[in-house]
């Protein structure tokens, strides 16, 4: 599955390469070279520019899109790629250059021109109405012909059907789209797009929120999709699922082509990270350590929740950075927020250092005994996105900083919280900067910064590098592993596998809400990972309840 | 299958947000006619329907902003001032009254596009845009009235403002009989209906799918407007006198009525029928009131009660609803 030899099952010819090589050398676009590949190409972007007051997002930047193919258009964040796509579904309009669909100028004005021209796009957020049937949602904007005109669920529904067989979805499509999976919303938003006769369909981020077992569905859809001609540009993170599924790759780095259309047949991944990040990924080799002898920090034993976690025993050492290993809904951020007090535990014991504790309420947790979370979600639970730097990172401290009265000056928050923010080299012009500003990276760093402000003892990280780009990756591994080095007790949730396995010291897995068992890490990629799939494998087929658990009339009927 | 249909149904009802508030307004009635048969006597229903049938227009009236996702502050204002345009065009200029109830839902019309408008262009809350519209339309309508009533309406419009046909039945029920399977028609079946939902549930997804924000926003409060000045002119009929002070005392119940029946401010869910139950219901309460002669002040305090309950129960189905949810994604 991660071989990346997807990309040789449809071997096409490459008379339309235009790859420019490796480097930055865009050259000056040659438009010609561009010009001869209009025949074949379905859409084509020539030496387009944006700009932003003071930000150049878009230089010069040229890429070709092939009939029924898949385009991976790749870069770090910040590197232009969701002005590139803006630009093609008619949010930004050009500075310069232009674009070709069909060898046609195509120069959309508002999302509705390039819906119009067969272009559509699948957004990393959702966008579908949670009470409207899937029926509603696919034709949202066209229910009838006019404001006054009778919606037609008969006929909606039938439509709908069609393209919910094609998509290989199913589910009635008169059933509201709050009741499906977030796997399954992703299908009926491919489904709307496609419903809109696009051609030329954008993807960003698809499988963020993706089972693996999903993501193959989703390719599965993807790969016959492209076979009947449609267009694809794929937005992705993971490298390993880019060089699964695509045929060709455009790499932007700080908004100008890294590499423009190029065959990815051939291509390993250090060659694409060298093209993203202008140099080779540094992959820490750390040695395995051994933390055996260190105290217990945190203890659970035979805990349950109300959440469904049955029999948990997790301990995890001063120094040590235990792993949490599982599929998406495995319950590991459940857990998290139980053992923070965000949830109750009704069972079994908890314990820190030895003591027993009984922790209900998150400021408790963070408070007295010192345990910071680190959630996946940043934006709405990690931080607040309209207040600053300085609030953010202080607001663990601000009870302890406060004086006998609760009085608490600005200045002492800063004294307190600047050298954690410098440690981190969180990039922000001011502490008074909001953070809904920063970058994803420099989000991630300063809500990082706010438990090391806390002087917290247990660190629980959540998926810490979702939406961050490689450079951004490993400093933040590097500071796990500083922070572990300096005695911190850290539990860590991701399901990037390479991550896990370059960080943890011991790897727990779990499924179905329950641990499945223990792995010590000897950084060995293949036997570790082999390990861990096959603990997630062991019971039964894993995938199957998850499969089950996703079919919404089976839920309606389970109640738990 | 059909044992699955049936689950279906009774699943379907307790869903429903107009069947709890019915269960809720046909306990009562029985409660209170057990206690006190007069509550049914053909004049105390006469009474509670006219009540309704009035109230009814005012909930209506911010329940479709609601369902948008905003407020409107001003829905008393503008049923003020359409019913006093309606009372003064009537005696001072001598309109005949089906034209001057005609102009006087144009004003509501036009105060309500106004609102919209407003707030689709600038962009500010409609909160704050009812709040200053609020002010101006009051002001008109001081400026108008100088604060005092016009006594002078027609025969015919006091006539139908409080007779009755079929037994007990007033002639405002009608309008507002046609109100709420008009309004059910268009939130369930009409393109403009499912949009203002949309726009209500997710207004990014609804923009991006190509559905203009702006025009709907504006289409729902005119709609609004409209049926603030309904519930005017129908006060008008009622209390037979131009009154300034019409819809001084709207905003608490124009917020608990559509509350009651389920409906979630953030927007995106409202219900006719569970609206027109909280009508009911609160109009119960009031007459139970007055038919134990309680003190009516306690109106405001049971009405406040009724609010925390209702908000309570839809509290508990949205936890549970996303437990269920929860399953579904894990």
């Amino acid at each position: 599955m991660r071989g990346g030899d997807g990309a040789g099952d449809v071997p096409r010819r490459d008379d339309t390469c235009t790859g420019t090589g490796t480097g930055t050398g865009t050259g000056t676009g040659t438009v010609s070279e561009d010009g001869s590949a209009n025949g074949v190409a379905m859409f084509v972007a020539e030496n387009v520019t944006k700009t932003f007051p003071g930000v150049v997002a878009l230089r010069d930047v040229r890429l070709s899109l092939e009939p029924g193919s898949i385009h991976a258009l790749l870069g770090e964040n910040g590197a232009g790629k969701s002005t590139l796509i803006k630009a093609v579904t008619g949010v930004h309009a050009l500075d310069g250059g232009r674009m070709l669909l069909d060898g046609e100028p195509f120069r959309p004005r508002t999302t509705h021109d390039a819906i119009a021209r067969g272009v559509g796009v699948v957004h990393q957020e959702r966008n579908l109405i949670p009470r409207f049937s899937i029926a509603e949602n696919i034709f949202l904007e066209r229910l009838a012909d006019g404001a006054l005109r009778r919606v037609a669920r008969g006929r909606l529904i039938e439509e709908a059907r069609h393209w919910l067989e094609l998509l290989e979805i199913d589910a009635d499509p008169a059933l509201p789209v709050e009741r499906l999976n977030v796997a399954r919303m992703q299908l009926v938003e491919i489904a709307k797009a496609l419903s809109l006769g696009s051609r030329l369909l954008l993807l960003d981020e698809p499988t963020a929120s993706l089972t693996a077992h999903e993501t193959d569905t989703l390719f599965g859809i993807l790969r016959r999709l492209r076979d009947d001609g449609t267009s694809l540009m794929f937005v992705s993170h993971k490298l390993e699922e880019v060089q699964e599924i695509c045929d060709r790759v455009t790499v932007l780095r700080d908004g100008e082509n890294a590499c423009e259309s190029r065959p990815l047949a051939g291509m390993g991944r250090q060659d694409i990270v060298r093209l993203m990040i202008g140099r080779a990924e540094i992959i820490p080799d750390w040695p395995a350590r051994d933390r055996t002898g260190r105290e217990t920090v945190l203890a659970l034993e035979g805990v349950s929740t109300p959440l469904g976690h049955e029999g948990i025993d997790l301990a995890v050492r001063e120094g040590e950075i235990v792993g949490l290993y599982g599929l998406v809904g495995a319950g590991r951020s459940e857990l998290a927020k139980c053992i923070v007090g965000k949830h109750p535990i009704d069972g079994g014991t908890v314990s820190i250092r030895g003591e027993r504790v009984d922790i209900r309420t998150v400021a408790e947790a963070v408070g007295r005994h010192r345990i910071g979370y680190v959630s996946e979600d940043r934006k709405s639970e990690g931080l607040v996105l309209m207040h600053s730097v300085l609030d953010n990172v202080g607001a663990p401290v601000w009870r302890r900083l406060a004086s006998a009265v609760g009085l608490l000056g600005d200045r002492r928050v800063r004294e307190h919280a600047l050298p954690f923010v410098r440690k981190l080299e969180v990039r922000t012009p001011s502490l008074a900067q909001s953070v809904g500003n920063l970058s994803g990276g420099n989000q991630q760093k300063v809500s990082v910064a706010k438990w090391l402000a806390a002087e917290v003892r247990i660190l629980i990280v959540d998926e810490p590098s979702v939406g961050i780009d490689i450079k951004t990756k490993a400093y933040l591994h590097e500071l796990i592993r500083e922070l572990s080095d300096a005695g911190i007790a850290l539990l860590l949730i991701t399901s990037d596998m390479p991550e896990m396995i370059a960080l943890a010291d011991r790897i727990v897995v779990m499924g179905d809400y329950r641990i499945r068992g223990e792995i010590a890490n000897d950084r060995d990629y293949d036997a570790v990972s082999g390990r861990i799939m096959a603990l997630i494998q062991g019971e039964g087929e894993a995938a199957a309840p998850i499969i089950g658990r996703s079919d919404p009339t089976a839920s309606s009927t389970v109640s738990r | 299958m059909n044992g699955a249909r049936a689950g279906g149904l009774r699943e379907g009802l307790r869903e429903n947000d107009w069947f709890g508030p019915l269960l809720v307004t046909l306990a009562a009635v029985a409660i209170v006619t057990a206690l006190n048969p007069a509550f049914l006597s053909p004049f105390n229903v006469q009474i509670l329907l006219l009540a309704i049938s009035v109230n009814a227009m005012v909930a209506f009236s911010q329940m479709i902003i609601i369902a948008i996702g905003q407020m409107n502050l001003s829905v008393g204002a503008i049923g003020g001032l359409a019913a006093i345009a309606f009372a003064g065009m009537m005696e001072v200029w001598g309109v005949p009254w089906p034209l001057a109830a005609v102009l006087a839902l144009g004003i509501g019309l036009l105060a309500g596009l106004a609102n919209g408008l407003l707030v689709a262009t600038t962009g500010i809350s409609a909160f704050i845009i009812t709040l200053a519209t609020l002010s101006i339309f009051k002001g008109v309508n001081l400026g108008i009235t100088e604060a005092q009533p016009f006594y002078e309406i027609p025969a015919a419009v006091k006539s139908l403002g409080n007779d009755t046909f079929l037994g007990p039945l007033p002639w405002l029920v009608l309008p507002c009989a046609a109100v709420v399977l008009g309004l059910w028609y268009t939130l369930d079946r009409l393109s403009i209906g499912r949009a203002i939902l949309a726009v209500g549930g997710n207004a990014h997804a609804a923009e991006l799918s190509g559905i203009s924000v702006g025009r709907v926003t504006v289409a729902a409060h005119a709609l609004s407007g409209l049926l603030a000045a309904l519930a005017g002119i129908m006060l008008v009929g009622r209390l037979q006198l131009g009154q300034p002070t019409i819809g001084d005392d709207w905003l608490i119940l124009s917020f608990a009525a559509p509350v009651i029946g389920g409906a979630v401010l953030s927007g995106g869910r409202v219900s006719v029928g569970g609206t027109f139950f909280g009508v009911v219901l609160v109009a119960i309460f009031t007459q139970v009131l007055v038919l134990f002669s309680i003190d009516p002040f306690l109106v405001q305090i049971v009405l406040g009660v009724l609010i925390l309950w209702a908000v309570g129960i839809n509290r508990y189905r949205e936890v549970r609803s996303r437990r269920r949810a929860g399953t579904v994604v894990t």
